[in-house]
């Protein structure tokens, strides 16, 4: 299988001189289309900083990131507003539904922002997606009237709405009690065999990242261990 | 367009706010209609009342010579001019008793005076007829001379002859002085008293469509041996008042202004503030810079044009309510000014949005995230 990613020698230093501080040292690494991989850590090991390089929402210090068989390093920040939007769904723990617009406006969002016409299909899709998510028929409702689960479940719809090749997830079930967060790993996992869509999740609890296929261990900035996971 | 749907749903989400902010720009507005309106239709009104019913540019001969009628054709030939009209003048000194009372009298064919002085609308008694023998005085002059319509007024002429008249109407110019001092007669009559040939005439009477354009016209219509008399020459007092109303005016108006963008400016903060999240949010989903920063403008743009179109409303309302005050005078609202207004209001809103717009395209998609 082709590769998604490709995280090149990627280094990240915040600051300058006497208070530089190194984020992320010679990461590199692959993730092919269709994973269902993890990237796992403590608090500040630098996990989240990696995320945000991969999912083009910061640069690197240094190395490359290819990003659907495309380098970014020379990407203008317009040109990585767009190939992020094309290939990347984002889940993060909070929601970040916006809530002055309903179920549907937010999860058909990331399509209207590519310029495209939402119409017929789309609002298929939005159904399909909504019942894929166990939340069908809540389309009309005000994001701000839904309960913490199903605004998470919404995000997650509305990572998918582009039908991105990867999805990134940082901390996506931080906010949820236990039996939401196994419905969400459920979901992402029905979501991978069903739709091929490779995900690439974050998180501080090794118990969860034992759920995906492959363990990507951060450690103070350095991926020290890449492992399959053979217990799924 | 995705930007314009955002912003109207930002400026929905906070009905009060955006209320509140529509408000003040109507307000800001309708000051700015009524103060205008108010000031152009008093300075309309006193301009109109000074030379709406006068000469406003006067051709005279030279040493007394006598002027052609062709003159008042050529004048008219310019664009500006409404009406040119040849006059003969003369003095008349109405005597009674030891009391004697000076007239400036103007000769001319009926219709002509009619163009110039407006006379047959200004008739208080009697009626505006220039025929052989009869005379027009003001109703100032008709008191204190305790004459009425068809009575007999006899004058003194320059020659010192006397000559008779018949009161034929008695007008109000809506001015005492030339209620008192002017007199009509046909161009005839005054051609003989003076002894004047055919084509002898003392001036060419001149109006012209803007009040404002007489001196560059003055200027154009100079010639040798005539001297061109400009009324805005003669009243310089009054026109440096009416420019030190419209300065102080403006100023008002400017300072409202200044109100108004503050106004704008310090909701748009605030809603950019209060909406950073979102903006965060739109722009991890790949929204651009411009485009996020557009929907603070697309605010601004809904704000100014809802906030004008009210402000023009309660200025309309302002200037009808004006219209009930006990003063006899009305305002009129003025489009021109109206349209200036509206354009500037929008053009301050929009002006206004800048520095929101600004920090938004600066919003970091990443702070936003992690901060949860």
């Amino acid at each position: 299988m082709a590769d998604v990613l490709v995280a090149d020698s990627i280094e990240k230093i915040y600051g300058e001189g006497e208070t530089a501080t190194r984020a992320l040292e010679a990461v590199s690494f692959e993730v092919a289309e269709g994973e269902f991989a993890s990237i796992v850590g403590q608090s500040g090991s630098g996990k989240s900083t990696l995320l945000n390089l991969l999912g083009l929402l910061d640069t690197p210090t240094s190395g490359v990131v290819n990003l659907a068989g495309e380098d970014t390093s020379e990407l203008s920040r317009r040109q990585r507003a767009r190939l992020r939007s094309d290939t990347i769904g984002f889940v993060f723990q909070f929601h970040h539904l916006l809530p002055e617009f309903t179920v549907f406006e937010n999860l058909t969002m990331p399509l209207r922002i590519s310029g495209q016409r939402v119409g017929d299909a789309e609002r298929k899709r939005v159904s399909e997606l909504l019942e894929l998510m166990g939340i069908g028929g809540l389309e009309k409702k005000n994001a701000n009237q839904l309960s913490g689960g199903q605004k998470q479940r919404v995000a997650i719809g509305r990572a998918l709405i582009k039908r991105p090749e990867i999805v990134l997830a940082d901390e996506p079930t931080g906010n949820l009690d236990t039996a939401n967060t196994d419905a969400v790993y459920d979901l992402f996992r029905s979501i991978n065999q069903e739709l091929g869509t490779g995900f690439l999740i974050v998180t501080h609890d090794r118990g969860v990242a034992e759920m995906t296929d492959r363990i990507l261990e951060v450690s103070d900035g350095k991926l020290v261990q890449d492992v399959r996971n053979d217990y799924v | 367009m995705l930007p314009l749907i955002i912003a109207s749903r930002f400026l929905r989400s906070a009905p009060g706010q955006t209320a509140l902010i529509i408000a003040g720009i109507g307000v800001g507005i309708a000051v700015q209609v009524f103060v205008g309106s108010l000031i152009s239709s008093l300075q309309d009104d006193l301009v109109d009342s000074t030379v709406g019913s006068s000469a406003h540019i006067t051709l005279l001969p030279v040493d007394d010579e006598q002027i052609s009628a062709a003159l008042a054709e050529e004048a008219l030939q310019q664009s500006e001019v409404t009406t040119a009209i040849p006059v003969r003048r003369m003095s008349g000194l109405y005597v009674s008793g030891d009391q004697s009372t000076p007239l400036s009298i103007t000769g001319g064919e009926p219709e002509d005076i009619d163009s110039i002085y407006g006379l047959s609308d200004r008739i208080v008694d009697g009626e505006f007829a220039l025929e052989d023998g009869q005379i027009l005085v003001g109703t100032t002059f008709a008191d204190a001379a305790a004459t009425g319509v068809g009575d007999e007024l006899e004058l003194v002429l320059p020659n010192g002859e006397s000559a008779s008249y018949r009161v034929g109407g008695i007008f109000d110019l809506g001015a005492a002085a030339a209620n008192e001092r002017l007199a009509f007669l046909d161009a005839e009559s005054v051609g003989e008293a003076l002894g004047l040939g055919d084509d002898d005439y003392s001036a060419i009477e001149i109006q012209v469509a803007d009040v404002f354009t007489s001196t560059e016209l003055a200027q154009r219509l100079e010639s040798p041996g005539v001297e061109v008399i400009d009324w805005q020459s003669e009243n310089e007092e009054l026109l440096s008042g009416l420019a030190a109303q419209s300065g102080s005016s403006l100023m008002i108006q400017a300072f409202v202004l200044v109100a108004v963008a503050l106004g704008i400016a310090s909701t748009l903060a605030i809603s950019a503030v209060q909406k950073t999240r979102q903006i965060g949010i739109l722009k991890a989903m790949g929204m651009t810079d411009a485009a996020a920063g557009r929907i603070f403008l697309l605010q601004a743009l809904i704000l100014g044009v809802t906030g004008v179109a009210v402000g023009i409303g309660l200025g309309y309302l302002l200037i009808w309510g004006f219209s009930f005050a006990p003063v006899d005078f009305s305002v009129r609202p003025s489009p021109t000014l109206i349209a200036i207004s509206a354009a500037i209001g929008v053009a301050v809103a929009l002006a206004s949005s800048v520095i929101p717009s600004r920090s938004t395209s600066r919003v970091d998609p990443i702070e936003v995230i992690q901060g949860g």
